[in-house]
């Protein structure tokens, strides 16, 4: 039996591994791989202590950060399928089958990305459809493409893009786009860039690979067709808490609801912190910090039990 | 001695995985740069026909993607 299971490698989980270490509770760490969401990144500025460092050394950074911690137990490559509540404490099930129990448990599961969920995304995953403009946007040297979101995300695939496609669709499902001023203002600049508002997209077709899709005005209702290459899909992130269905309150979002004081969810025994919960701000600086509030109420929590 | 061929691009981090991945298991790679090498590019999409990184070529066998697991099987390790 644990005192505490951890669940998540990103910045939240690590935070958590690290304060539990310190603070000598017995606890096991669950985490599939290591660095969050960020590891994509070609460049994060904003991790306070590090200038810039790339989202692969972030998350090297945070693995070894954590496996430095003596007495603290890691089980990577594995992921939390279940949660079961018993009188007084919680067994936890995970995709290979394996059964823990621990008397509280810390999420920091973190969210994926969200998808379209139209005809051809999945057939065309790799073949077109691409998640991650960093990576892959090389590929599409002198190439028609879209990228679907107007947010952040979106905006900075169509800059990561600008210096390699031949022309670059954005799609933004409302009358306006949410992501930075400062950004819109440089891809509003390139004259390879065409923003197309109101359009929620309907069909991903091809071959081999993409060459177009289908997407709805929402303003006249008119069907259109585009011929591209490439489809890059930014429309936001989904909470990780399927494991968490019947067991903690979530709200609307599928987030988890937490007490922003202690980091405590709806039942007492399971806290919460970064991206998975419905925190305001999704941030990998305050998702280590809330995590550390996390830790820190537990371990009141675990002393007052004893 | 496995012929691995990794196409990549200098951005991707999940090819850094992989290239990390070989030199953990001393297996020698062959790199592609397909954001400068316009032919590795083309052999890249007409013979996977994948426009994503890495694409990893082990003695034929294609594989998408950084997956650890799968790796370790092709080249026999764990």
């Amino acid at each position: 039996m644990y005192d505490l299971v951890i669940i998540g490698g990103g910045p939240a989980g690590v935070a958590a591994g690290v304060y539990a270490a310190r603070k000598k509770i017995k606890a096991l760490v669950i985490a599939e791989n290591f660095g969050g969401q960020s590891v994509v990144s070609a460049g994060i500025e904003n991790w306070i202590g590090a200038k810039s460092l790339s989202g692969f050394d972030f998350a090297r950074n945070l693995e070894e950060h954590l496996r430095a911690q003596e007495d603290l137990e890691i089980m990577d490559g594995d992921r939390v399928v279940r949660v079961q509540k018993n009188a007084n404490y919680f067994l936890i099930a995970t995709a290979q089958g394996k059964t823990i129990e621990t008397k509280t448990i810390f999420v920091g599961s973190g969210s994926r990305r969200r998808t379209l969920g139209i005809p051809g995304e999945k057939e065309f995953n790799g073949k077109g459809v691409a998640y991650c403009a960093t990576c892959d946007a090389p590929i599409f040297k002198n190439k028609d493409v879209a990228v679907v979101g107007g947010g952040n995300a979106g905006l900075e695939s169509v800059r990561d893009l600008i210096p390699y496609a031949s022309k670059i669709y954005l799609l933004n499902r409302s009358a306006e786009l949410k992501g930075d001023a400062l950004t819109q203002e440089k891809i509003r600049a390139s004259e390879k860039v065409e923003i197309i508002l109101n359009a929620v997209t309907k069909e991903i077709y091809g071959d081999n690979s993409v060459s177009g899709f289908k997407y709805t005005d929402t303003k006249t209702g008119a069907e259109k067709d585009l011929a591209v290459s490439g489809v890059f899909v930014e429309i936001g992130s989904l909470p990780n808490t399927d494991f968490l269905k019947g067991i903690v309150e979530l709200n609307n979002f599928g987030e988890m609801i937490i007490d922003h004081k202690t980091q405590s969810s709806s039942i007492p025994g399971i806290w919460g912190a970064g991206d998975v919960t419905d925190v305001l701000y999704k941030q990998n600086n305050i998702s280590a910090g809330d995590a550390i509030k996390a830790v820190l109420n537990i371990n009141d929590y675990l002393h007052k039990k004893k | 001695m496995k012929n691995i061929k990794i196409y990549s691009t200098p951005t991707c981090v999940y090819c850094k995985m992989a290239k990390e991945f070989f030199k953990k298991h001393n297996a020698t790679y062959t790199e592609h740069n397909v954001a400068e090498d316009d032919a590795a590019r083309e052999e890249m999409i007409n013979k996977t026909h994948q426009l994503g990184v890495p694409v990893i070529d082990i003695d034929g066998e294609v594989f998408v993607g950084f997956n650890r697991s799968e790796l370790e099987k092709a080249l026999g390790v764990k």
